[in-house]
């Protein structure tokens, strides 16, 4: 197992950051954590080339202190640095107190080594359909701030996803903050499915924020992964669900409605059609919780 | 029984000083503090590293090689083909030597080996492989191992037409008549998955030549046959190859036999007079393989009115892949174990073992028997429902009982298969649990299992012994090394073979040492295989250590005055059995006394040597499954399904197992719960998957391939021993290492068929595959019926 020679370099600041990816063009790559962008690029043996070989220069952004902060900005919301590590999500006293899902969500990812190195914005770029933030973070209607050489642009998070593995960042852009602005959701909640219980990637994973106010729901977002090419919001049953009253029979409707909006693959993790199914159970269950735990 | 009441009553049971005591591993320090140094960690002065190219084709013609450009970058020192190794076909089981070093004219999995370098670094080795140019004719591939020998289907070897691999039938008593007269027959058909092993520890050779000597560290679990297969490949006396095990991370049957890495590394290492390093990495473990068999196995089994068996037809068919690897002894284990842990007296076996143009299959853990008895254990809770009786009621009606032969002449001394029954009933509330009926979508199922406590034949004809030891004194008696060629894989043989040599010498384990695994340094031992070392090596361990008591005994004699009969040694004490003094004949110490023997004789050395006695009967086939003695285990397990989802929750876990007397009650524990954790994953997870079309394996990874964490063992696990004493076993030992895993696959089965009332005939038992057959069971849909294929065109004999 090894991994071929690159040129590395680790700039100060964001702005040499930029600028060295506007002069490397195609042939640099961001490195925050490494935990997707090293290992796809291993030579396993030569049976097993590497996934995705490794371009030949690779900044890292670990110098960039500020973007690993969590922090709350009034008029703004919770403001989450791309080098935030999983663990870091998981301890944040912030999130604990003020989004606990996304702690849950994180706490869910890989093992303990990989979510002590892996990044928030490592996760949302490498956007492999099974990623398990991209769900809660735009349940909870993230936006996330690019930054490049030419300036910088904000945007929903929701909007970053292209296809399996393909964002809007471009090579020169790097990805600074999400931002998780002040909600009316009353709870939210992710639920990722997998085969076993540490470790193992999303068969499917469901999150879902609400509004309830006397057990009616004025507001509803539910975003499904690992059953398209990119997290997909259900949006049909996100309508379905406004202005309802919540039993028992509205969530499970809410469920088949959500499982007939992803469009999953078969593979060896599972079929189309157990995905989908997964898809109705998790709504129905992540729904339920985030109605009952009162918390967002 | 009454035949050894002495052994059977616990009041009359001598306390031991080491034995029977959960003694530290002796390895334990080294290893958690990464002292412990590995095939993997070593380096010598000049070593290269090796790899090697292997096929992207499942089935192809090689037409030319090309290495010139290969020979041509810096830092590549050697490249070979088959041209530069021996053409001689070699293997593990004798009767089908079918593999190459390198492939010559065809490649017959992806994965198969083509060429090798050794380079200066692993990155040059990549460097060299993507330059060797190699021509293929791609041919079709046989990849379903069920129509493997339809009329038509390619040839995968040449002298094996129709792609039959073995081929086996046996037939004891009268089934015919059996089935007759029978209450009821039924016939069910089942299906298991390709399994990989997944050691932690990746394989590795590193070979060296000084003159015509080949010395090979390796990560083997037997240095005597690797030492044995590598000279004849070479051509070399045995004396002139030394095999060398540093310590190992795991095997479980998947380092039993000598692979490329040591066949390529060694001719690597002539050319280049240098040491070369050779290793598999996670994927190339994946295509070496050798992990357990999938197979179709069809059961028909006749009972009377209380479910009593009366005679049992199995008719199985195992996909071998490109290679024999072991797997001759697989098929015929497949069979040869299922009458150990029932009594009936008809019996017919039929198999064949397929070749396809797959990774080859090996031992894994249980070698050959998982499986069958995965299905045997759901056919026999089948049965019960159909007749409505108990699942434990109708183990006890066919549990086997001491001192009787199975259908298929094997031997059995100890057998608490019954109490074993007894026990787990009691511990898991069985009988309550079935009676008053558990929450819905839980259930509870049960299943047992045994084992051969050592093979009865070694791999290859031959008369040595099995298994022989030599100790040595320190010449001032403070300590005692053990020299033998056992393998500790991380099971705890070196622990247990200190433990009862100490136990002998009336020594003290704390001050034993072991050096093992180096065919230089100890006598000859077959290694780690068939749970043979506690048994096996345990007797000549056993008896080495009386073999220095002895004189050690003798010298006390010569020094209190006292005759050596009245003499004896505990925790490295001498003292009189009978004179009790204050001032005269004092006890010595073993220091005192060893210290004078090597004054006046020299090296104080003890030896030891154990040999099976003749087992088994004489009709085709009737070695394989011979044991001096076998073990015994029953497990239930209960769980809790997810309807809506199939995920399975285990929560409780039972085993009680006979393993005879135990000589390290941890260790015991140890082996169970490695059991529970590898039978749990390969019920529900584990399966090597490949692309139907290529053969390309889909999830040759840890993270493709999941085997369970921390967190997926469930919080309860209960395991107690009972009371058995084997006689044919140093103090009455048995294995605990392999057999652990017979039941657990029949066990959870049927726990999961107990908490949802749907039958799922094909392991694993994924999630999915629950939810859809509760889906199913919704709709009123039949669930799939699983066929067994038709006998192959080619075969001698078709049963049905
Ligand atoms: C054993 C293991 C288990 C895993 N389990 C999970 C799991 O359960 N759930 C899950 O979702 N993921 C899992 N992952 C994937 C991975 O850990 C996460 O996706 C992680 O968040 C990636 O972050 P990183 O910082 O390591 O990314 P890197 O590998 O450093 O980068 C990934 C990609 O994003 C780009 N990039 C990184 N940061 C930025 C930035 N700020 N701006 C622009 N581009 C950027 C890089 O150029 C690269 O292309 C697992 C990985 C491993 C090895």
């Amino acid at each position: 197992m090894y991994i071929p020679d690159f040129e590395y370099y680790a700039p100060d600041s964001l702005d040499e950051a930029c600028q060295m990816l506007a002069q490397f063009g195609g042939r640099a790559k961001v490195l925050a954590g490494g935990t997707d962008i090293l290992p796809k690029a291993k030579t396993f043996s030569p049976i097993a080339p590497p996934q995705t070989p490794l371009p030949e220069i690779l900044v890292s952004l670990k110098n960039l202190e500020e973007l690993k902060k969590i922090e709350y900005v009034p008029g703004k919301g919770v403001v989450i640095g791309a080098l935030a590590t999983h663990n870091d999500l998981v301890n944040s006293e912030l999130l604990n107190k003020k989004y606990m899902s996304i702690s849950e969500a994180a706490h869910q990812m890989a093992n303990n080594q990989v979510r002590n190195r892996g990044t928030v914005g490592g996760n949302l770029i490498n956007a492999v359909p099974s990623a398990d933030l991209p769900p809660i973070l735009i349940a909870l209607n993230a936006s996330i701030k690019l930054v490049s050489v030419d300036g910088e642009r904000v945007l929903p998070l929701e909007e970053l996803f292209l296809d399996v593995c393909v964002t809007c960042c471009t090579e020169k852009e790097i990805l600074t903050e999400v931002v998780i602005p002040d909600q009316k959701m009353t709870g939210s909640n992710y639920i990722k499915f997998g085969a076993r219980r540490s470790g193992a990637l999303a068969i499917a994973g469901v999150a879902v924020a609400v509004e309830v106010e006397n057990n009616v729901i004025k507001d509803a977002r539910i975003v499904a992964g690992a059953v398209a090419p990119t997290p997909i919001r259900t949006k049909k049953a996100e309508d379905f669900l406004k202005g309802k009253e919540v039993t028992a029979e509205l969530l499970e409707e809410a469920g088949v409605i959500a499982s007939g909006e992803c469009k999953p693959i078969t593979d060896i993790r599972g079929s189309a059609e157990y995905r989908t199914n997964l898809v109705r159970v998790l709504t129905k269950r992540a729904l339920r919780k985030a109605i009952d735990q009162g918390h967002v | 029984m009454s035949l050894l009441p002495e052994y059977r009553d616990p009041s009359k049971k001598k306390e031991y000083a080491v034995i029977g005591k959960s003694k530290p591993k002796i390895d334990g320090p080294e290893k958690v503090t990464g002292a412990a140094k590995y095939c993997g960690d070593l380096k010598f002065p000049n070593m290269l590293y090796g790899k090697m190219l292997t096929s992207p084709y499942a089935h192809a013609k090689i037409l030319s090689i090309d290495t010139s450009e290969a020979e041509k970058i810096p830092g590549v020192k050697a490249v070979i083909t088959h041209k530069d190794v021996p053409s001689k076909k070699y293997g593990i089981s004798p009767a089908r030597w079918d593999e190459n070093c390198l492939c010559i004219d065809k490649v017959r999995y992806v994965g198969d080996k083509v060429a090798a370098v050794a380079c200066v670094d692993e990155e040059t080795c990549y460097k060299a492989l993507a330059a060797i140019k190699v021509e293929y004719e791609p041919l079709p591939a046989v990849l379903d191992y069920r129509h493997a020998g339809d009329e038509g289907m390619p040839n995968i070897h040449e002298e094996y037409p129709g792609n039959i691999n073995t081929e086996i039938h046996q037939e004891f008593g009268d089934l015919k008549k059996a089935f007759e007269e029978a209450y009821y027959v039924r016939k069910d058909v089942f299906q298991g998955q390709r399994a990989y092993q997944s050691p932690i520890e990746a394989h590795c050779a590193i070979s060296m030549w000084n003159g015509n000597k080949l010395t090979i560290y390796s990560t083997t679990q037997s240095t005597h046959y690797f030492q044995y297969y590598i000279a004849r490949e070479f051509d070399l006396k045995m004396g002139d190859v030394r095999i060398i095990k540093p310590y190992i991370g795991g095997g479980f049957g998947g380092k039993l036999e000598p692979t490329g890495l040591e066949f390529n590394g060694a001719v690597l290492a002539k050319i280049t007079g240098r040491p070369v390093k050779m290793f598999y990495d996670r994927a190339d473990m994946f295509y070496h393989n050798r992990g357990r068999h999938q197979g179709t196995y069809e059961l028909t089994t006749a009972v009377d009115k209380n479910g009593k068996i009366l005679g049992v037809h199995a008719n199985f068919i195992l996909d071998g892949g490109a290679y024999t690897s072991l797997g001759i002894a697989t098929a015929y284990y497949a069979g040869a174990l299922l009458p150990l842990t029932y009594e009936f007296d008809n019996y017919k076996f039929d198999m064949y073992r397929m070749y396809t143009n797959l990774p080859a299959c090996g031992a894994q853990r249980g070698h050959g028997a998982p499986q069958p008895k995965y299905a045997f254990e759901s056919h026999l809770d089948n049965i019960a429902r159909d007749l409505g009786i108990d699942p434990l009621e109708i183990r006890l009606v066919n549990a086997r009982k001491p001192y009787t032969t199975t259908v298929n002449s094997f031997d059995i001394q100890s057998c608490e298969l019954k109490a074993c029954l007894e026990r787990v009933a009691e511990l898991s509330d069985w009988r309550k649990k079935k009676k008053e009926g558990m929450p819905k979508n839980t259930g509870i199922g049960i299943a047992t299992g045994a084992f051969v406590s050592g093979a009865g034949y070694p791999i290859y004809r031959n008369d040595w012994p099995d298994a022989s030891c030599m100790i040595r004194m320190n010449e001032d008696g403070t300590s005692a090394t053990v020299y033998n060629t056992t393998v500790d894989l991380g099971q705890g043989s070196d622990t247990v073979i200190c433990q009862m040599a100490a136990e002998a010498m009336g020594y003290r384990y704390e001050n034993m040492r072991i050096i093992s695994g180096d065919t230089e340094a100890g006598p000859m031992d077959f290694g780690a295989y068939s749970s043979r070392q506690t048994l096996m090596s345990g007797w000549a361990a056993k008896r080495a250590g009386e073999d220095i008591k002895r004189q050690v005994l003798n010298m006390a004699a010569a020094m209190m005055g006292l005759p050596p009969d009245d003499l004896d040694a505990r925790d490295g004490i001498i003292f009189s059995k009978s004179h009790h003094h204050p001032t005269k004949w004092q006890p010595l110490t073993y220091e005192e006394v060893v210290s004078q023997y090597c004054k006046l004789y020299g090296p104080l050395i003890g030896k030891g040597m154990y040999k099976v006695h003749a087992t088994g009967g004489t009709f085709k086939g009737a070695a394989v499954g011979t044991s001096p003695a076998y073990s015994f285990c029953v497990q239930a397990a209960e769980v809790k399904v997810d309807e809506e989802t199939g995920e399975i929750e285990v929560l409780a876990f039972y085993d009680v197992h006979d393993c005879g007397q135990p000589i390290n009650p941890m260790l015991i524990k140890g082996q169970v719960h490695g059991a529970l954790y590898m039978g749990m994953a390969e019920t529900y997870w584990e399966e090597v998957h490949f692309d139907p079309k290529t053969g390309v394996c889909l999830n040759p990874t840890l993270g493709g391939y999941l085997l369970p964490t921390a967190l997926d063992m469930p919080k309860i696990i209960k395991n107690e021993i009972v009371d058995s004493y084997e006689i044919v076993a140093p103090w009455g030992v048995k294995e605990v290492g392999e057999g652990s895993t017979n039941p657990t696959m029949g066990c959870f089965r049927n726990a999961i068929v107990d908490a949802v009332g749907v039958t799922i005939n094909s392991t694993p038992i994924t999630y999915e595959k629950v939810w859809r057959a509760l889906k199913d069971k919704k709709e009123g849909k039949q669930p799939a019926e699983i066929k067994m294929p038709p006998p192959p065109a080619n075969a001698a004999v078709k049963p049905y």
